[in-house]
């Protein structure tokens, strides 16, 4: 990145701030982001695609006359940054016309000039394109030997974010953060149709490192693939009714962002995604006292956790990285909160969840990492699947939809192995587990130790209009939910 | 971009590919938004981007490799370092399977104009109209409003350059009742919100509201339902993307033959049912050429300059075509079929309003639209997602209450057979593919037991 690399940015963003201070405005916010995407996929072994991308944008946004006003612009000159001062401003004085509430901040102190990137070992942006397609080459060649595989699709996305923020606070912070993602999937076609099997490896903030064995053992899970897929087209389709889940991590991260993550975010409970996202089940009045599942249930937000997507030492507002309970011994005890939304409901202090996938886009209250903590006991999966008469453990994620307010969900996954009386007797197919999320969270029965813990997440978490993308991560253990519905997708099909 | 106008970018790209050649695509965008909630505005922003995409063709052992780099560019030195790096990847990706001569197409007259600026009006005309519309404390409101200008450069080796302006607009408003047990929603897609009536789509959310006050209990299972155009044309663009020649060739699509080849010519409801993509289709044009910078099983960066005509996918209840590139199209033995960036969906039978159609229905269950909707099973298109916003329930032709939201596990193509009565084609904005695809006619459908799995306790 050059231009964060320079005094450019400190030098911009004293033109547009002196413009808004100028204009007396109670808050100025300047961002620089430059976001770099490389991605590469290949379809049975072919390059389909080899892509770069980097956006880099400035943007302004102020409170002026107790409402917000945010401009931006992708040029870099200081022509730019003061033009989108004042087009904050004017934005402000339009809004405030129709606002009747103020908009008020929460303070934070000071944090003034700082250097933050996430650690990471080897550099993934550096990388040739060459040496990205020989490892998917090499993955798909494995993969595609096997004669259930009739194709293959595999992909790597590598991603940084570099950052600038100065404010009227005296801030001065940049930042980077890296992540990196792949998989593979494996399809069988057959008379009777066709079955895939995908890689379960989530998303990191890593680096090259990842694809070469540290943080997945991805030749395991390669070499499993055929074998895996041949098992599922096999299979026999699932029995629809209650069943017993054994829920591997790979799933479960997907079933806590949607249920927990999104429904702990105070912008929702508080209204302000009504009309988009939606809202939450888990409003204020149940802050301290609403039973979210069963008493051994604790989830936290972070933006600390080692390698997880949302973790970074300031949030777009200033704010610094930290940790929190939300869901303590399966009471709702916290929400992930901006500067304007903690002001609103009278905390202290943002625990520092603002940001936007842009410098383009204004910083909206966004999803930490949250995650499930294992228990003290470091119960095995192997023994969770010991303990269940009759059952399917769920590995892998795959399809997921939930309503507007985060009760009603259903989801899917990879694969789903049959439990009878401990033991797992082979896959089924056609799996759908759909569920309501206080019924759901208070089936869990058992959850497993700090041995079955796995850092999950996504790149693609959406939220906002103008609409904004995010990546998070969420860990987790495995864990047992009894007597949750199950439904046959297959025949939910069929008319 | 300040030392760079976007037509000289392109110009500089292309002469910096030189020989070897390729497409050079770039996007100059303002958008400007506001967004309401508990009736006051939030936020709001008024955005400039411009980015400069270029597509390498490169010489490799047996072929031609392909590479792409997007970034923004503001002096030359910019665009050779794009180009610079979209050569080494298409260096390093060997042959592209999809390569192909680069058609000449079309040389724009105002290709050296400047960027349309964005008519900001309706901006505030929007504020205008919800100040006062929120002083009806009846309801809390919620929504949002977006105009976008956007301005593409297309220039290609072969002699294309095409400069296509185009102004995309979005309105949408939600309604609350103060307890917030009851939602109404309503919206409106097209080219400018200048010729948005804040007052009607305010009108039509309160009288959700006000049918909601009687609340009937349904139990979740087959209904039959009159689907809006707004989640008719969300379940109907999902089928378009889906509607892949080279995944249906290959076995991997629900529209895969069970022996071999894919369904085209198959058909999929006796009605006169027709699903099409026209960029010529009145009041919603779009693009008639294709510009495509990566590669997928519908689309080649090689086949950039092409014309689009229209297509119809689905035509008098048959399967007659499936989207593809020029290779995936020689590939399936099939024609090259490229689509538009519209929907139009239509029953030739179809006639009167939604509330007529839901009328003519008798008796069943009105939806406003569908949210959150996930394929589930790629070889039926089982998709699920929400109803939301507003179940009415019809007896006798007449709305009598509201009864709760369901998810809905069904097909859209399975679903096609089961199509009872259509209204009459109108532009409706898809409520959940919005932010990707917009410019929808789409005639509300009845439909025979649409699958409602489960109730959502959500309001």
């Amino acid at each position: 990145m050059t231009s964060l690399s320079s005094d450019l940015p400190i030098e911009i963003s004293q033109t547009a701030l002196s413009v808004i201070a100028d204009a007396g405005a109670d808050v100025g916010q300047f961002r620089i982001a430059e976001h770099q995407n490389r991605m590469v996929n290949t379809r049975d072994g072919s390059v389909e695609n080899v892509a770069s991308d980097s956006n880099t944008a400035l943007s302004v946004r102020v409170v002026h006359n107790g409402a917000w006003g945010f401009a931006a612009s992708t040029d870099l000159t200081h022509e730019a940054a003061r033009d989108a001062a004042l087009r904050a401003l004017e934005m402000a004085r339009i809004s405030a016309q129709v606002s009747n509430e103020p908009v008020e901040l929460i303070d934070e102190p000071s944090h003034g000039t700082v250097n933050w990137h996430l650690p990471i070992g080897e550099d993934a942006m550096a990388k040739d394109d060459s040496e990205i397609i020989e490892l998917l080459q090499e993955w798909n060649a494995r993969v595609a030997k096997a004669q259930i595989v009739n194709h293959v699709d595999a992909g790597v996305s590598i991603g940084r974010d570099t950052t600038f923020f100065a404010d009227l606070n005296s801030n001065q912070i940049t930042q980077s953060r890296d992540r990196i993602s792949a998989n593979l999937t494996a399809i069988h076609i057959s008379a009777e149709g066709f079955e895939d099997m995908r890689t379960c490896a989530p998303p990191a903030g890593r680096g090259w490192e990842y694809l070469t064995g540290t943080g997945w053992d991805w030749d395991a899970e390669l070499n499993q693939l055929p074998e895996l897929l041949a098992q599922k087209a096999s299979a026999p389709s699932v029995e629809a009714g209650l069943w017993d889940l054994v829920i591997d991590p790979t799933n479960l991260w997907l079933t806590i962002h949607e249920s927990i993550g999104h429904a702990t975010e105070l912008d929702r409970a508080l209204g302000f995604e009504a009309n988009y996202a939606g809202t939450s089940f888990a409003t204020l009045d149940k802050l301290g006292n609403f039973k979210y599942g069963s008493p051994i249930m604790h989830v936290t937000g972070d933006r600390t956790a080692d390698h997880g997507l949302s973790t970074v030492a300031f949030d777009d507002e200033g704010v610094s990285a930290q940790k929190w309970d939300l869901i303590k011994d399966g009471i709702l005890v916290g929400y992930q909160t901006d500067r304007a939304t903690a002001s609103r409901v009278g905390l202290t202090r943002s625990n520092g969840c603002a940001f936007a996938d842009s410098a383009q886009h204004v910083p909206i209250q966004r999803m930490p990492n949250v995650s499930l903590q294992p228990g003290k006991e470091d119960i095995t999966t192997a023994e969770l699947i010991a303990g269940v008469e009759r059952g399917i453990y769920i590995v892998g994620d795959k399809s997921w939809s939930i309503d507007m307010q985060r009760y009603n969900f259903q989801f899917t996954g990879q694969r789903f192995f049959e439990i009878r009386n401990g033991q797992i007797v082979g896959q089924l197919r056609d799996v759908v587990y759909q569920s309501k999320t206080p019924d759901f969270w208070g089936a869990m029965a058992r959850i497993g130790g700090p041995s079955t813990y796995l850092l999950g997440g996504a790149l693609n978490c959406g939220k906002g209009q103008p609409g904004q993308t995010a990546p998070v991560s969420h860990g987790c253990p495995s864990a047992l939910f009894t007597n949750i519905n199950v439904l046959n997708g297959r025949k939910e099909a069929s008319a | 971009m300040s030392e760079l106008t976007m037509p000289q970018a392109v110009e500089i790209g292309l002469e910096l590919l030189g020989k070897d050649g390729g497409v050079v695509v770039g996007e100059a965008s303002e958008n400007a938004n506001l967004r309401w909630a508990n009736s006051q505005l939030t936020t709001n922003g008024n955005t400039n981007e411009k980015s400069l995409n270029i597509v390498a063709f490169v010489p490799v052992d047996s072929g031609i490799g392909a590479g792409i780099a997007s970034g923004q560019v503001r002096n030359r030195d910019d665009v050779a370092k794009l180009v610079e790096v979209a050569r080494a990847s298409g260096v390093a990706s060997g042959a592209s399977e999809d390569a192909a001569e680069l058609f000449a197409g079309p040389v724009s007259a105002d290709f050296n104009d400047a960027p349309v600026s964005a008519d900001l009006s309706g901006i505030s005309h929007i504020a205008a109209g919800l100040g006062e519309v929120m002083r009806d404390k009846s309801a809390q409101f919620f929504g949002y409003a977006e105009h976008e200008q956007d301005t593409l450069y297309v220039g290609t080796s072969a002699g294309t350059r095409l400069r296509f302006p185009q102004a995309t607009s979005r309105f949408e408003l939600c309604a609350k009742s103060p307890q917030r047990d009851r939602s109404a929603w309503s919206g409106q897609g097209g080219t400018t919100l200048l010729s948005t009536n804040v007052h009607e789509h305010a009108s039509n959310v309160l009288q959700g509201l006000e049918y909601q006050k009687t609340k009937i209990e349904i139990e979740p299972g087959r209904h039959k339902v009159t689907l809006s155009a707004s989640a008719v044309a969300d379940l109907m663009i999902y089928l378009m993307w889906t509607a892949s020649a080279r995944e249906a060739a290959q076995g991997r699509s629900v529209f895969s033959a069970a022996n071999g080849g894919t369904r085209i010519g198959e058909q999929l409801t006796a009605r006169n049912f027709n699903l099409v993509s026209d960029p010529k289709l009145s009041g919603l044009e779009t693009l008639d050429r294709v510009v495509n910078l990566g590669a997928s099983s519908m689309s080649s960066p090689f086949d950039t300059g092409l014309p689009i005509s229209a297509t119809s996918i689905i035509s008098g209840g048959v399967l007659s075509s499936l989207a593809s590139s020029r290779h995936a199209a020689a590939e399936a033995g099939l024609p090259f079929t490229p689509l538009a960036d519209n929907i139009h969906v239509y029953d030739a039978a179809g006639h009167g309003s939604l509330s007529e159609t839901a009328a003519r229905m008798g008796d069943g269950l009105l939806i406003t639209c569908l949210w959150y909707i996930r394929e589930v099973d790629p070889q039926s298109l089982l998709l699920t997602g929400l109803t939301r916003d507003g179940v009415y329930v019809v007896r006798g032709g007449e709305i009598v209450g509201a009864t709760s939201n369901f998810r809905f596990n069904d097909s859209p193509v399975s679903l096609l057979n089961r199509i009872t009565d259509a209204g009459e084609s109108l532009d409706c904005l898809p409520r959940e593919w919005a932010d990707w695809f917009s410019r929808a006619r789409v005639a509300p459908l009845t439909i025979d037991g649409f699958n409602l799995s489960t109730k959502s306790d959500a309001i």
